[in-house]
């Protein structure tokens, strides 16, 4: 690239004498030190990290894209190829520069000091030994690249090993790994090894903010609370299905069982699948986004037709509810890193997370509601108006979404041993689930008579729940 | 009160007849399990994302993956119909297409990143550009397969024919070695320089490269126009060995068209389309048109064959090969652009376990599958010539017994 001073002198100089001006930058070229310098902002780079404390120090092991290490300027010889006899020093200052001072370690909170670059090496991007600490460990105290090997200056890769003194092996470490400006687009992926031998991974885009590596239980719960309340708040779709929730049920009495029976469905499906039960088809991910958009736009036409009673969107909820799970699931597969060895404890805390936005789009939505169709509409045309909006919204993503499943070709499986095994521990589970919808749907309504639905909708049909189970549903779409 | 008692029967009852047969198909399935298995792919249909400044890809030539994942593909540009350059003719006839440049790199999730190629100071680019390579040490090598004089850019006539591109004697008689960001850094051979099969200065119709980084040596499959096997020393670009098949002295006499029924050639027929190394030593080359796989050790000395699908005529079955990413590398990814599928191999015994794909133009379809690559989890990579003109990604979904000889299109579908 061009520096902007000499873009600007030769066009000050006019045609004259731009020849002078070449004749003087090829000289200078000339004259100068083999060296270059990257300029460009790298637009994909990935590092690897390997973060081990032992005894009474913490080693960080780093590999870095040496294309990453812009105004370094690297020593060559030849055409371009890194000069590997005299290149440690660059190597230092580069390590220090872009990668030391970005980084973060804190020691039970503590912020530990600056490291000690104890090795650097430059390394042939086809060198495997970042596989495993032990390897990459070897790899940066054993013998150097030499000259006999010719490498492009910004072909390989920069590996660092700091080292911070701390005071125990077995505190509990944090990092903030500030490495964004590497690039365009960075990931780190790092590898923790505690005490107990353990080995935990992680992998961060740009840059994550203060990752706790071991955090408690309690630190791991509150980080999943906060995911959950605001994946909730910024989920649209999901906003849009409790909107619609809302509509016809403006009361948290009644809205309880159908929000409960949401948050237990996808609760389930949340479970499983950070277990790794969900199906692992490419196109379900966008199968079920396309159900979640079609989960509102039933919903809302559901509220257009009206008459809906408490017992009957229970029901229908718990089923969306089991298709939002495995969305929400979606959300949550790069955060569950974070949970340390709390796995369960913060995906429950996700899941609390998620009921309280809930509970709060819930307050602030059924006062809102009230005042519409009190002073603005009344209620049955308010909810045609309002749901026929949510319904187009709805109806939008779910062409849209359905286009890019439609990109998939079903093809039923093999009929293996395998895949019926399969199929049958499905089947198994949605007994299980079906049994249990069953006995709620059959004794909560003696315990909690609360089948009616809104006068306003309901008026002709009114049934009483104490004539029975169901007696609210026979015939009311 | 008694039919919720026959209810809860029901489905205690289903629920253990259901445990039970799961059961026994576990049982089942791990026998199966313990049976022939191989690698299990499914095609990925978004990948790679769309190209940006209406960019299409021509006849799709080359395809490697680089030590960060990257696939790196190589192009012609040159092979577009008329109708679709319109964006790139003076004045532009519509707002679209053009030819992408040739070189494309993409990440593993297919965003393109950087672009580059074509003819430039101090090299000569091929007239037809053929195969592309990403080496240990990041460098980036290209060859080619034109014919007739170098031109900025080949006309589609010239490179309508993927086996015998232009007209007249082969021009691209040289490989070329840039940096990844396309600075040029050495150039093997000259165009139409070319004595033959014994020429250690010039190539003829490279087609493609592989570089051991134990020893830095460069082997080129040489190629189009020549009937052998080439190594040379990957900073100097000097010549070291060479051979032919089954490791005899090359000779460039024609053997005629080839006949599935006669003695097995001596020699290679044209192109000598592969050469990959193994990483316990073994040489893979690609004799295309003979359908035959030959394995040799680095100095040259013949080991064994395989002949893949004899009875194809024409461009021959034998296109390219790739290894699964195991250390041992158990399995050979075989492109065969003839038959539109991809051969899942055994390494060691060179027996077919199963293969996948069909031809047409859908995702997981082939239209003259041309070159293979695999990336560090197990994805495959394949590339298109002629009227194919795409890349396309297989995504490694893990192990799974082998239950077909020819699985056909591997659409995703569920895991096992």
């Amino acid at each position: 690239m061009e520096s902007p001073a000499f873009t600007s002198s030769t066009t000050r100089c006019g045609k004259a004498v731009p020849h002078l001006w070449i004749a003087a930058t090829l000289i200078m070229v000339f004259l100068m030190p083999r060296a270059a310098s990257a300029h460009d902002i790298p637009s994909d780079v990935t590092v690897q990290a390997f973060l081990k404390p032992a005894g009474g120090h913490l080693d960080l092991l780093v590999r870095v894209p040496m294309n990453a290490m812009r105004d370094t300027e690297f020593p060559e010889h030849g055409a371009g190829y890194l000069d590997l006899d005299r290149v440690d020093a660059s190597l230092r200052e580069a390590a220090t520069v872009w990668i030391a001072n970005f980084i973060e370690v804190y020691e039970d909170d503590t912020r530990l000091p600056t490291p000690r670059t104890v090795e650097v090496r430059a390394s042939l991007e086809s060198d495997k030994s970042f596989s495993s600490y032990d390897e990459a460990l070897a790899h940066l105290t054993g013998p150097r690249l030499t000259n006999s090997v010719q490498v492009y200056w910004n072909q390989p890769m920069l590996d660092v090993l700091f080292e911070y003194p701390i005071r125990s092996e077995q505190s509990r470490f944090s990092i903030h790994p500030g490495l964004a400006r590497l690039g365009l687009n960075v990931i780190t992926a790092l590898r923790f090894l505690p005490s107990n031998g353990a080995i935990r991974a992680f992998e961060f885009v740009g840059d994550p903010g203060l990752v706790r590596l071991d955090p408690r239980w309690y630190q791991a719960s509150f980080t999943f609370v906060k995911l959950g309340f605001f994946h909730i708040l910024a989920g649209t779709d999901h906003l849009l299905f409790l909107f619609c929730l809302v509509i016809p049920f403006r009361s948290l009495r009644k809205l309880i069982p159908v929000v409960t029976s949401f948050t237990v469905a996808h609760s389930i499906t949340l479970i499983a699948s950070a277990y790794n039960l969900a199906p692992d088809f490419l196109w379900f991910p966008p199968l079920i986004e396309t159900l979640i958009a079609m989960s509102i736009v039933y919903m809302a036409l559901e509220n257009i037709v009206g008459g809906i009673g408490v017992q009957r969107r229970w029901m229908i909820t718990f089923g969306f509810g089991l298709v939002h799970g495995f969305g929400f699931s979606f959300a949550l597969r790069q955060t569950l890193q974070f949970a340390g060895s709390h796995l369960l404890s913060s995906l429950l805390s996700f899941n609390i997370g998620v009921e309280l936005g809930q509970l709060l789009v819930l307050v602030l939505l059924i006062p809102l509601l009230h005042a519409f169709f009190r002073y603005a509409v009344a209620e049955r045309m308010g909810t045609i108006i309002l749901s026929a909006l949510v319904a187009h919204t709805g109806w939008h993503w779910m062409i849209d979404r359905g286009e890019r499943l439609r990109q998939f070709r079903f093809v039923w499986p093999a009929l293996t041993a395998a895949a019926l095994a399969s199929a049958m521990h499905w089947l198994m589970a949605i007994l299980i689930l079906a049994a249990l919808v069953w006995c709620v749907a059959k004794y909560w309504p003696l315990k909690f008579p609360l089948g009616q639905p809104s006068p306003s909708q309901s008026e002709p049909r009114t049934h009483s729940v104490a004539h029975g189970l169901n007696t609210e549903t026979g015939g009311e779409i | 009160m008694k039919r919720n008692l026959y209810i809860g029967i029901g489905f205690s009852a289903l629920l253990v007849a259901l445990g039970i047969a799961s059961s026994v198909l576990e049982r089942r399935a791990a026998v199966e399990a313990a049976g022939a298995q191989a690698p299990r792919f499914e095609v990925d249909p978004m990948w790679p994302k769309p190209l940006p400044n209406h960019w299409l890809l021509g006849m799709t030539i080359g395809v490697s993956v680089d030590a960060q994942d990257h696939i790196w593909i190589i192009h012609r540009g040159g092979s577009l119909e008329r109708m679709e350059n319109y964006a790139a003719a003076n004045p532009p006839a519509s707002e679209c297409c053009m030819a992408a440049p040739p070189v494309l790199e993409f990440d593993e999730e297919g965003n393109l990143l950087r672009h580059w190629g074509g003819p430039g100071q101090g090299y000569d680019w091929p007239v037809s550009n053929h195969g592309i390579t990403v080496d240990y040490k990041g460098n980036v090598w290209i060859g080619g397969n034109g014919r007739g004089a170098a031109v900025a850019a080949p006309t589609q006539a010239a490179a309508a024919n993927e086996s015998q591109p232009g007209g007249g004697p082969f021009n691209d008689n040289m490989v070329l070695k840039f940096t990844q960001d396309g600075k040029f850094l050495m150039q093997i051979g000259h165009p139409g320089q070319s004595k033959g099969s014994n020429d250690l200065e010039n190539l003829k119709g490279p087609a493609k490269m592989f570089v051991d980084k134990d020893a830095n040596e460069l082997y080129v499959a040489d190629g189009y126009g020549n009937h052998r096997v080439i190594v040379f020393d990957a900073d100097t670009g000097k010549s070291k060995r060479y051979w032919g098949a089954y490791g005899h002295k090359p000779d460039d006499t024609s053997l005629g068209p080839y006949n599935p029924d006669a003695p097995v050639a001596q020699q290679f027929r044209n192109p000598v389309h592969c050469t990959e190394l193994a990483n316990d030593g073994l040489l893979y080359v690609c004799d295309r048109v003979n359908d035959r796989i030959q394995v040799f050790h680095k100095d040259g000395t013949f080991v064994k064959e395989t002949i893949i699908a004899k009875r194809t005529l024409g461009d021959g079955s034998v296109w390219d090969i790739a290894f699964s990413k195991d250390p041992q590398q158990k399995y050979i990814f075989l492109a065969d652009g003839s038959n539109e599928k991809v051969y899942v191999i055994l390494r060691d015994t060179l027996e077919i376990l199963t293969s996948f794909g069909d031809g047409g133009r859908q995702p997981g379809e082939f239209y003259a599958v041309h070159s293979i690559a695999t990336d560090s989890k197990g994805n495959i990579f394949t590339t298109e010539t002629y009227r194919g003109q795409r890349v396309q990604k297989f995504i490694y979904k893990g192990m799974a017994p082998v239950t077909k000889k020819d699985q056909g299109v591997v659409w995703p579908k569920k895991a096992s």
